[in-house]
């Protein structure tokens, strides 16, 4: 197997999965790596400590961009892109805002740490050698407030006084950041086009999402992220499932989980990263016919 | 840098003097010729402002002020002082985060952020339009080039989203071509050991950090057997923002560093920008987008060198939100002397908030003053965490609660107390803690004597 096909102006020779020391650890009789996930990339940082990238970084190789994974323990494992792996990824979720919703001088809101993925991509202002953030390609405005408990009272104040019309937030600031609302007899309904609850890996359960948007007051948007793997997913308003952005391979595992392999990840491949138990969909959504869908949580 | 930021026009003159690496030509312009670069600025900042933004139309118009009328950086004095007290009332007024002193705010092409003023006195936001960021980009990337930063080892980018300074450093890296490293969550102490983690995974050059998390992230190496000397080890610069530094807290970083270079960059959000002279012979301010003053707080007029007064500073360029003749309320002091190191720019040293200004027998201190006389008169306790209890200044006298040094405990804190009270004339007392907070190493907070206890 060859990884995805480079970009033109990419490189000329292509690695195989079995020149990253993560994946010649982990090929399958078919030559292919065997699906992973975070517990993998944890085993392998632990026996190589020397690494940071885990063994999914060639030696040598350099890394403009380094981020570290937030779901990963000690040590932390930390992922790499270049500029153009940057942007395609800031691509995949400017469509996932497009798809929800939003106006040219609109402004979106986080409530979230800056080093969150969905953060960073919104605007080459976040981080290095991004040329055009989700927000910039869609003529967004970005306000980012810290993603700790004790700032809800000041995102509070941003709501009241920038008026997002959008709004990411963590999970678990959705009780501090209710219970500053409470505080300040403030509603959200009718404020926000959308508001969308995400985790540092995974998605929230439509469970627990209905239960915190009856506690916000508010419909609330799911987002799947794994940061190990570049994904960034957004739930559909009309089929409920994941839409997932044609950058990304998906393939059913036998054990009702789906495995995704990145198409825009080269410097540090994501190949078959097991996202868990979800089902793979058939297209035709409403909104969306051509959208390759999941149902997972 | 090999690529000019800055390129003053030929009349200017040009110091031949001694600076040994200038960033590019603005830092070899003579003072008088960097005056004459600042006056034509103000006055094509001013004019814009007064063509652009009702904001400051009303006000100029209201205190007489006319741009046209600016011949030199004296005719500042006409220019209404600016405060946050201002901005949050027009915030109010408007019901908007935008009071009208954002330039191009709402273009096609402004690739608009916003950011949060820091304090405690209310929260306003800060504009940064693509032009901004690409000015006061230049400008940082000129004073982290004055702080030692140069093209080569990755640099980690160390500021909070909500923060300006989050907006400037992606372009810093950039600009130095150097590798971005994204630490995941955020710059408080909980988050040390992560810092630490790319600390000793990626070994920058150069380390810029808020001089609190500077304590957080070495205890935290501490906690797995890793000595500062290790976790720094191939730093050659340590840039502390967030306070001010002392000689002894300089020094104490340097002996827990061992780190070459330990220099302050001093600043705001709203726009206020100096850093360390490499002679070590104060802050330089950062010339490109902001000019200072120090005021005395009551009349508002300009102080001679040397004397304590507000800080006020104008933005120099037209981007973003512009703020003129901003009273944020930070002390300081100029020093408009030559400087040995060659650079044109007067040296400010910001000191305190005025907001912790306090009277002390017939002095009025910052708790500035307070570290700085402790290490001075026993220079054994310089970068101790301490805390300045309120109930006793209400009493006229200095009560301190200290972290238990090591070492001769009893000695020197009776040695410290004597000392004090012989420099500050009033009584001293001083009282040990066996735990205080990190982030009260540096410069140490006035607290109530039930806040204090809480804390310990």
């Amino acid at each position: 197997m060859r990884l995805p096909p480079r970009s033109p102006g990419g490189a000329a020779a292509q690695p195989r999965p079995a020149d990253y020391p993560f994946y010649r650890s982990r090929l399958g009789p078919d030559g292919r790596p065997i699906a992973w996930g975070l517990p993998d990339l944890e085993a392998f940082a632990v026996a190589h400590p020397g690494d940071p990238f885990a063994g999914r970084v060639l030696p040598g190789v350099a890394a403009p961009v380094a981020l570290q994974l937030e779901a990963t323990g000690e040590p932390p494992v930390w992922v790499a892109l270049d500029a153009g792996e940057l942007n395609r990824w800031a691509a995949v979720l400017a469509r996932i805002w497009r798809r929800w919703g939003c106006a040219h001088g609109e402004t979106i809101a986080f409530f979230d740490y800056g080093s969150s993925p969905l953060v960073l991509l919104a605007s080459g202002s976040y981080i290095a050698y991004l040329r055009r953030g989700a927000a910039e390609r869609l003529g967004l405005t970005t306000v980012c407030n810290d993603g700790v408990a004790s700032m809800a009272s000041r995102m509070v104040g941003i709501l009241q006084t920038v008026k997002p019309t959008m709004l990411i937030l963590r999970r678990d600031l959705v009780a501090p950041l209710a219970a500053a609302l409470d505080d300040a007899h403030l509603s959200l309904a009718g404020r926000l086009r959308w508001a969308a609850v995400c985790e540092p890996e995974g998605a929230t359960t439509r469970a627990e999402v209905d239960t915190l948007a009856a506690r916000l007051g508010l419909p609330l948007r799911r987002i799947l992220r794994c940061d190990g793997a570049f994904l960034l997913a957004g739930d559909c308003p009309d089929c409920g499932l994941f839409h997932v952005d044609p950058g990304y391979r998906m393939q059913a595992l036998a054990a009702g989980e789906v495995a995704v392999t990145t198409v825009f990840a080269h410097l540090c491949p994501a190949i078959g990263y097991n996202i868990g138990s979800a089902e793979i969909v058939g297209p035709k959504c409403p909104l969306e016919p051509r959208a390759q869908r999941i149902a997972c949580g | 840098m090999s690529t000019r930021t800055a390129r003053p026009k030929n009349r200017l003159r040009l110091n031949p003097g001694p600076v040994a690496e200038p960033f590019d030509d603005l830092d070899r312009l003579t003072p008088n010729a960097l005056v004459q670069w600042w006056v034509r600025r103000l006055r094509r900042v001013l004019k814009s402002a007064a063509a652009d933004l009702p904001f400051y139309a009303r006000r100029f118009a209201q205190a007489g002020f006319y741009p046209a009328d600016f011949r030199g950086l004296a005719d500042l004095q006409r220019v209404p002082i600016l405060t946050k007290a201002d901005l949050l009332a027009a915030q109010a007024h408007g019901g908007s985060h935008r009071v009208g002193i954002e330039q191009s705010a709402g273009g096609a092409q402004a690739r608009t952020i916003l950011s949060l003023s820091s304090g405690t006195s209310g929260t306003t936001y800060i504009t940064h339009t693509a032009r901004w960021r690409r000015l006061q980009g230049l400008a940082s990337s000129r004073a982290h080039w004055w702080a030692g930063l140069r093209p080569g080892r990755p640099m980690i980018l160390s500021a909070p989203a909500w923060h300006s300074y989050a907006a400037i450093q992606p372009f810093i890296v950039e600009r130095f071509g150097l590798d971005c490293v994204v630490v995941s969550g955020t710059y408080l102490p909980r988050f040390a050991d992560r810092i630490v983690d790319a600390l000793l995974r990626f070994r920058p050059r150069f380390v810029t950090m808020f001089l609190p998390m500077v304590f957080a992230i070495l205890s935290a190496a501490l906690r797995q057997g890793i000595e500062g000397r290790r976790l720094f080890a191939g730093v050659d610069a340590l840039l502390v923002t967030g306070a001010p530094i002392t000689p002894g807290m300089r020094a104490h970083l340097q002996d827990l560093t061992r780190v070459g270079r330990v220099a302050e960059l001093a600043g705001s959000s709203e726009n206020l920008l100096a850093v360390d002279c490499a002679r070590g012979a104060g802050l330089h301010l950062v010339p490109d987008t902001c000019y200072a003053q120090v005021l005395d707080p009551r009349s508002l007029q300009p102080v001679a060198d040397g004397v304590r007064g507000t800080i006020v500073h104008s933005c120099t360029v037209p981007a973003g939100s512009l703020y003129l003749r901003y009273r944020g309320g930070d002390m300081g002091v100029m020093d408009h002397a030559p400087c040995p190191c060659g650079l044109p720019s007067p040296r400010i040293q910001l000191l305190g908030r005025e907001e912790d200004s306090f009277s002390l027998g017939s002095q009025t201190l910052l708790p500035f003053d307070v570290q700085l006389a402790l290490e001075e008169e026993v220079p054994e306790l310089a970068g101790v965490a301490c805390v300045i209890t309120r109930e006793s200044l209400a009493q006229g006298r200095l009560r301190l609660l200290l972290l238990a040094p090591q070492r001769s405990a009893a000695t020197l804190l009776d040695g410290a107390r004597i000392r004090l009270a012989r420099r500050f004339a009033v009584p001293v007392e001083i009282a040990t803690a066996p735990h205080l907070p990190l982030r009260f190493k540096g410069v140490p907070p006035i607290l109530s004597e039930s806040e204090a206890d809480a804390a310990t």
